[in-house]
């Protein structure tokens, strides 16, 4: 039985046992040691086709519209002004993995001034922080926060034919320097993972600025440094009402690993970084909430052999998103979004590094009994490249959360 | 019921927010005191009867409303205040018949104050009005998926205030959707012989005719005592303790 199918059923099975054993799950967080201790969790399962164009994959291995995950959080409150922090997760029954852990101080009491430090949550954009399940209005996640573009962080083309050849095909990728192995491209912004190091926030409303230093990068975070370098990155946050919340955000970092840096000829050596920017808005009032962000990122890449790859190369990811209540328990949404990519020049004239990808989803949830929310959704993806240029796809999940 | 002087009223214990509503008898509804935990029947010119009064003394610890886990955070969350889970709310499970005839709904707040529905438990009779103003500066988005009554009332801001009219009996649980750790109780009696405890666990029900009847005490969610009590008289006087 395949993998999936096994978390799909046992998926099913314990949701199914939620469910059934009325009059319902917990309305509270479980605690301990008198409140010092909470656990929340979430557990979801996402059932789709098999997304052939691999559209939605966010590794080799996994597509995030087949994905059965449980989620367990902590938060240990030690002191009134520290706590740390536990996220652990598994996917489709792997073994858990820890999402995130982390120290959060408030090092003066009354000053809105945090440190967080350790696998800490990143503070470019907005969605990464409502990555989880029950706080996105449809099962898939935004392009740029999960589509493999054709760029590694641990292997690189020598000639810009090679990286043109894999336009489309960022899933599986492979190049001759670094890392001989295939292996899945970068996301803009990886949204399933996080980064160590440190951050700090000061402020709160209606202005804040955090800024973090960690291992990685914003489409390869880290918890052990590989090359050497930091990156820097920070978001500037203005809520000028509680119906609107703007966003800049912006980033640098080194992202091609020690592997492959090692190997480059003397010529071709210096600092290959990821810099990014991001504007996110979120606009809410009533029965609505409308969303939208853009995220700019650009790599450079060693220039090797002929025809060389000079020019940085830049992808452009934005969505606009919508959730509309019906009545109570049941909502609507739909989000609209592209990912565009720079020309470069090769032998076969100039071309986009990578191929163009478009996407609408609309979709409806309901929530049935608090703790529970189902979700459908119909998403159509076109892409200017690859073995498969279209498809549709129709996805279930359920979410229970506590 | 074999006594047609009598309907009965029942909270059934179990877990919140599934609570079966309360199977009154379908009648309609007496006047309802003016505001709950505030609307101690003594408010008003005291009814003909009896009095139950007493106290209710709660040893439980209740829990503090912890928010979840709020990992994905930049920060510290502001202060919030603690819900008051220690009152109560005692009420008649058997009334006078006559009890549900006259109808006055009543209107009753359920502010949203630092992050806090105030009061935790708010008690009105059937077809009362709450208002649920917006005191943060902060959104809120109040909503029940409770069987008795579901509505969602969207998103509102400081100052605003939008308000739901409760048309059956039962247990309503009342939370905001956008901050998980707020939650409230609106419990709706066919009849008016129910009174909130004060900050001292003190009731007091005026106006019961005499007779027999089962007095019950509900506290956080639960059911969680019943007295049979002979009303006679002035009244009595019916202490509690919630372990």
């Amino acid at each position: 039985m395949p993998r999936f199918h096994r978390a799909l059923a046992v998926a099913g099975a314990t949701l199914g046992a939620c469910l059934a054993a009325a009059p319902g799950p917990a309305e509270e967080p479980v605690t301990f040691l008198g409140g010092r201790v909470v656990l929340g969790g979430e557990a979801s399962g996402t059932i789709a086709p098999q997304d052939e164009g691999w559209f939605n994959y966010s590794d080799y291995e996994t597509s995030t519209l087949r994905l059965f995950r449980l989620d367990l959080a902590a938060e240990a409150r030690l002191l009134p002004f520290a706590s740390v922090l536990l996220d652990v997760r598994s996917d489709n029954l792997d073994a858990p993995r820890v999402y995130a852990l982390y120290l959060r101080l408030r090092p003066w009491a009354g000053r809105e001034i945090d440190l967080q430090a350790g696998l800490v949550p990143p503070v470019f954009g907005a969605f990464p922080r409502r990555r989880y399940a029950s706080e996105n209005p449809l099962p898939s996640l935004p392009l740029a926060y999960q589509y493999l573009t054709s760029l590694r962080e641990d292997a690189v083309p020598s000639r810009a034919e090679e990286l043109v050849a894999q336009r489309g095909r960022g899933w599986r990728v492979q190049y001759p320097v670094g890392s001989p192995e295939p292996g899945p491209g970068l996301a803009l912004v990886h949204g399933e993972r996080w980064d160590a190091g440190l951050e700090l926030r000061l402020g709160r409303e209606p202005l804040s600025l955090a800024v973090a230093v960690t291992q990685g990068t914003l489409s390869y975070p880290l918890v052990r440094d590989d090359n050497g370098g930091k990156q820097v990155s920070a978001r500037f946050a203005w809520t000028p009402s509680p119906s609107l919340v703007v966003g800049i955000s912006g980033a640098s970092g080194e992202f091609l690993s020690g592997e492959v840096t090692k190997v480059l000829p003397e010529s071709a050596r210096g600092t290959f970084r990821q810099e990014a920017l991001g504007l996110d808005l979120q606009w809410s009032a009533g029965y609505w909430i409308a969303r939208g962000e853009a995220v700019w990122s650009r790599w450079t890449l060693p220039a090797l052999d002929a025809t060389r790859i000079v020019d940085p190369l830049d992808a452009l990811g934005a969505y606009a998103e919508v959730r509309r209540k019906l009545r109570p328990g049941l909502y609507v949404a739909g989000r609209v979004e592209g990912l565009a990519f720079s020309e470069i020049p090769s032998a076969a004239g100039r071309a986009t590094w990578d191929a163009p990808v478009t996407r609408v989803e609309v979709g409806a949830g309901w929530t049935p009994i608090r703790h529970v929310l189902l979700k459908a959704s119909w998403q159509h993806n076109w892409r200017d490249g690859g073995r498969i240029r279209e498809n549709d796809l129709v996805a279930g999940q359920v979410v229970l959360w506590y | 019921m074999s006594d047609p002087r009598f309907a009965r009223v029942e909270l059934s214990k179990g877990r919140s927010g599934r609570r079966r509503p309360l199977s009154v008898y379908p009648l309609l509804v007496l006047p309802l005191l003016p505001l709950v935990t505030a609307s101690s029947p003594a408010q008003e010119p005291r009814p003909p009867g009896g009095t139950i009064r007493g106290r209710v003394e709660v040893r439980r610890e209740p829990g503090g409303g912890e928010a979840r886990p709020a990992v994905a955070d930049l920060g510290h969350h502001a202060p919030r205040d603690v819900p008051e889970r220690r009152r109560s709310v005692v009420y008649l499970e058997t009334a006078p018949q006559a009890a549900f005839a006259a109808p006055r709904p009543g209107r009753a707040v359920l502010d949203q104050r630092n992050e806090t529905f105030v009061p935790y438990v708010l008690a009105v009779t059937v077809g009362s009005t709450v208002d649920f103003p917006n005191s943060d500066r902060v959104y809120h988005n109040v909503f029940s998926l409770s069987k008795v009554k579901r509505f969602d009332l969207g998103r509102y801001p400081r100052g605003r205030s939008r308000s739901v009219r409760f048309d059956q009996p039962g247990v309503v649980r009342v939370f905001c959707e956008i901050h998980s750790h707020m939650s409230a109780f609106v419990l709706v009696f066919a009849h008016r012989y129910f009174a909130t405890t004060d900050a001292e666990g003190r009731y007091r029900i005026d106006g019961v005719p005499p007779g027999a009847y089962t007095l019950a005490v509900w506290n956080d969610g639960e059911v969680r005592d019943r007295k049979e009590v002979r009303v006679a008289g002035d009244g009595i006087e019916q202490d509690f303790v919630v372990e």
